[in-house]
């Protein structure tokens, strides 16, 4: 009998493991309310500090994209980062493992499968953002903008697909170790305000994480004038920044994962639940 | 059977506020527990600073910004009470698959939800005086010893916090009939709170039927209470014209209905769980 | 792959590292499993009997790829489980009992249809076969309901599908009947041994708890008891090594401490005893039948009485018994040996 081969194996499980994702969120709605509205609120009130120190209005559009990213730094953390733990204490993640197919399919599947509610989220925030606050964006190029946005959200994943395996390996209770990146990354990647406040080499540092390129470029897409002084580097250096992290983080995503594997074999941890 | 009950509750609550701190500690080194303790509260007090000091005019000496600064400070324990009490039910259930265990034993369950915010409360106190302390020595606020309301600060703080408690309960109630996806409902909750309760600014910014609203929620009136305390003056004008007394009068009767309402709710949702069959459901996706 | 041996380790070896916090002060080590030899053609059903704690998780665990050896080595169809671990799990899978794995809110055909993705099956295919295999555990009207509507023994049923659904050659099982009903593992049982009896390239190696269960379904049982193996052989070989002896079954009122009373009888090879419905069931493998005389005597002395007394063939579980010095099941059975007796 012919056995499948390896890439066949690697698109079928991306698939499968898509599947209970999306239709996990068709079948208990409640997402909806926490995912949409309850964000929404918390952004609102970013918009509404700068409103009470005056802040130019371009500002009230620098928190909304970066509300908008929030939701996928947040399911990074919180449906990738800590998944393989979750899987571990439900017996799954010793299913996937003996079975002949790559960790990196089963959480490109979940990047995939989650990244609906994801972009729902996001969209919310940006059009409840546009038409409620009347937030006046220009755009300078389209393509570029996509660019960003698409190399971002890869660049992105690869790092939650490292965390991953980092998580599985040194964290106990990994929800804890989502929690301590939450604030951090909001401040250093400059979510709510233009990451140059931060100072050149701060910002720079800061640039490991891939959001902070990438909402720095997009806020120079959408509001160049502002952004003019306040942007940290040109839209094309940060481009190809977010380009090179990718392929670096896809690349240690699964070296790490392979790594974690051995190790968690040897140490007999891969099995190991409530810890 | 009244004796009973309250041994009951009393049991409940120290053996959740055990567990609570075991679950709460267990997770890491104690170096990274400690980074945890000191980052995430320092984290989120820089977002602030930066903003203002991007924006503001005057910078930090811009004349909002401590009671900003304490209204943020305090915050932590809105997410962090809210969160410990609600996501107990989704831990208990998905995670440990403890739930069903603790609803069949001789437990008072809203007492054991207290108890298991009690450990995030801890951390969150621990949060909030870093802070305070970061405030003090680095960003220059002035919070001199001899000029705080010990009493109104000590006052409002407990009446507040377990208000908090009680608000996780509902929180609670509401996680126990929703999937796990819902985790986060604590956290979503709270960040929605961060906007209309004036944590930030003043709720005067706010469009009025927003202002309404906040002036609805007990957490408006608690940080005013710890701002008054603390700083000696609240923020905004549409407050100014309570008396610290009335304040804490105002608190005081939110947090009984608080704990009415949160207990009432809770208990349609467990019957509802119990009716559908939901108190040891699994929907990890 | 095909391979003469389907599982063959050599030496064997791995050992848990207890930390100091958990270990009170003191770093120390647990042998789980201590230089097994172990060789399983292919087409055979082999089982592992063993009490709680012997090793025979860690042993499935090295085989199915989740936990590396601390020495020797394992093959299985012929590959180094260590050293090429995806060429295993192609022709591997493992049911256990008691599993919680799944998705609550997706439905039983949904979950079994992700896990046939995970090893690159056909839609077509995984369908027809899901068909076939949930109608044979009784499932079949529950395709369509989410897994958190199961009862504990759905549950099981539906990870038993799964583990054939890939169609493996090589089949772990570990416990797979647990939580099921009389009928449903009789069922079963029937569907293991046809599965393998009828296809001469399908090995299973089963774990189990069940004397009967193993007699009745494998061709060799191996008895594994702190990380060794004590003895391999077909059930009735092993049983034969007990013909020479005697064994006894009495029931008894309650007696205090049977171990101090019959311990040191001569002639005493191995005893157990348990407490059933008030009254005390007494083991023996004695070395012949003058052995018994004292055995009355003694109950007597200790003022018990005799209710019952029957000879036996000797079975299974008398075979682990008198290798592993007590019963297989949980809180069952206590037992005691004669002096100088393993």
């Amino acid at each position: 009998m012919r056995l499948p081969s390896r890439w066949e194996i690697f698109w079928r499980t991306v698939m499968g493991r898509a599947y209970p994702r999306v239709v996990g969120m068709q079948r208990e709605r409640s997402w909806l309310l926490f995912d949409t509205l309850l964000p929404l609120l918390q952004v609102s009130a970013f918009v509404f500090i700068y409103r009470a120190i005056q802040a130019p209005p371009e500002f009230t559009g620098f928190v909304v994209l970066g509300g908008a990213m929030t939701a996928y730094w947040l399911n990074v953390l919180w449906s990738m980062a800590s998944q393989f733990y979750w899987e571990k204490e439900t017996g799954n993640l010793e299913l996937y493992i003996i079975a002949p197919t790559s960790l990196m399919a089963i959480l490109l599947g979940m990047a995939i499968g989650g990244m609906v509610a994801t972009t729902v989220r996001a969209a919310a925030v940006v059009t409840v953002g546009l038409f409620v606050f009347g937030v006046r964006v220009s755009i300078v190029s389209v393509p570029q903008l996509l660019g960003v946005f698409l190399l971002t959200l890869l660049a992105l994943y690869g790092l939650g697909m490292l965390f991953s395996s980092l998580f599985l390996l040194y964290g106990r209770q990994a929800s804890h170790l989502s929690e301590l990146f939450q604030e951090p990354v909001y401040l250093l990647s400059g979510f709510y305000f233009p990451v140059r406040a931060l100072g050149f080499i701060a910002a720079l540092g800061a640039s490991v994480i891939p959001i902070t390129l990438g909402l720095d470029a997009m806020r120079q897409l959408l509001f160049p004038t502002m952004m003019a002084q306040f942007r940290f580097l040109d839209v094309r250096i940060e481009l190809a920044a977010l380009a090179v992290l990718s392929i670096v983080f896809l690349w240690l995503a699964r070296r790490a994962l392979n790594y974690m594997e051995d190790v968690s074999r040897r140490e007999g941890r891969l099995t190991v639940r409530w810890q | 059977m009244t004796q009973q009950r309250a041994l009951e509750s009393t049991r409940s609550l120290k053996m959740a506020a055990w567990l609570g701190w075991q679950i709460a500690s267990n997770w890491a080194s104690p170096f990274l527990l400690a980074v945890y303790f000191i980052a995430k509260p320092v984290a989120g007090a820089l977002i602030l600073v930066l903003m203002y000091m991007v924006i503001a005019r005057g910078g930090l000496r811009h004349p909002l910004f401590p009671q900003i600064f304490v209204g943020n400070a305090f915050y932590m324990y809105v997410a962090m009470v809210l969160m410990g009490v609600s996501q107990a039910i989704h831990e208990d259930r998905e995670h440990y698959g403890m739930l069903k265990h603790i609803y069949v034993a001789p437990l008072n369950i809203y007492t054991y939800l207290l108890g298991r915010g009690v450990a995030q409360a801890i951390v969150a106190t621990v949060g909030v005086l870093i802070m305070l302390l970061f405030g003090i020595a680095v960003l220059g606020i002035s919070m001199p010893p001899g000029t705080i309301d010990w009493g109104m600060l000590f006052i409002g703080w407990l009446l507040g916090l377990i208000g908090l408690g009680f608000q996780g309960v509902l929180l609670a109630g509401i996680a126990l009939i929703t999937a796990r996806h819902a985790f986060f409902i604590g956290q979503g909750v709270a960040g929605a709170l961060y906007m209309l309760c004036g944590a930030v600014f003043p709720i005067d910014v706010l469009p009025k039927p927003l202002q309404l609203l906040g002036q609805a929620l007990p957490l408006t009136y608690w940080l005013e209470a710890l701002r008054r305390a603390l700083l000696g003056v609240g923020a905004g004008a549409l407050l100014s014209s309570l008396s610290d007394g009335m304040i804490l009068l105002i608190l005081a009767g939110s947090m009984v209905l608080s704990a009415v309402a949160s207990v009432a709710f809770y208990r349609w949702a467990e019957n509802r769980a119990r009716e559908k069959g939901l108190i040891d459901m699994q929907t990890m996706y | 792959m095909s391979a003469e041996l389907a599982i063959k380790t050599e030496q064997l070896s791995r050992v848990y590292k207890v930390k100091k916090r958990e270990a009170r002060g003191r770093e120390r080590e647990i042998v789980a499993l201590d230089r097994v030899d172990l060789e399983i053609p292919t087409g055979e059903l082999f089982g592992l009997l063993g009490p709680n704690g012997a090793g025979k998780t860690t042993l499935i665990k090295i085989l199915t790829t989740l936990l590396a050896p601390s020495g020797g080595r394992a093959w299985v169809g012929g590959v180094d489980v260590a050293r090429n671990p995806w060429e295993v799990r192609r022709h591997i899978n493992s049911v256990s009992g008691g599993e919680s794995s799944g998705y609550g809110l997706l439905t039983v055909e949904e979950n079994l249809w992700m896990f046939t993705q995970f090893y690159g099956m056909d839609g077509k295919t995984a369908r027809g076969r899901m068909r076939e295999l949930l109608e044979i555990v009784g499932l079949a009207d529950r395709a369509r309901t989410k897994i958190y509507h199961l009862s504990t023994g759905m549950r099981q049923k539906m990870n038993f599908v799964r583990g054939f659904l890939t169609d493996p050659e090589i089949l772990f099982l570990d416990e797979p009947t647990l939580g099921l009903d009389v009928q449903t593992s009789h069922r079963l049982r029937a569907f293991i041994k046809g599965w393998v009896g009828e296809r001469a390239d399908k090995t299973v190696l089963l774990t189990t708890h069940y004397m009967y269960e193993a007699e009745e379904l494998c061709d060799r049982v191996a008895i594994i008891h702190d990380g060794r193996i004590l003895a391999c052989d077909t059930p009735g070989n092993l049983k034969k090594r007990l013909q020479r002896e005697v064994v006894f079954r009495l029931q008894v009122t309650a007696i205090a401490e049977p171990e101090k009373l019959f311990q040191h009888l001569q002639g005493v090879r191995r005893f157990s005893h348990a407490e059933i419905n008030g009254h005390m069931e007494l083991d023996f493998i004695l070395e012949d039948e003058n052995a018994l005389p004292p055995i009355l005597t003694a109950i007597q002395a200790s003022h018990g009485e005799l209710i019952s007394l029957e000879k036996r063939e000797p079975t299974l579980e008398d075979v682990f018994i008198s290798l592993v010095g007590r019963g297989l099941r949980d809180g069952g059975r206590s037992a005691g040996a004669a002096e100088g007796e393993p």
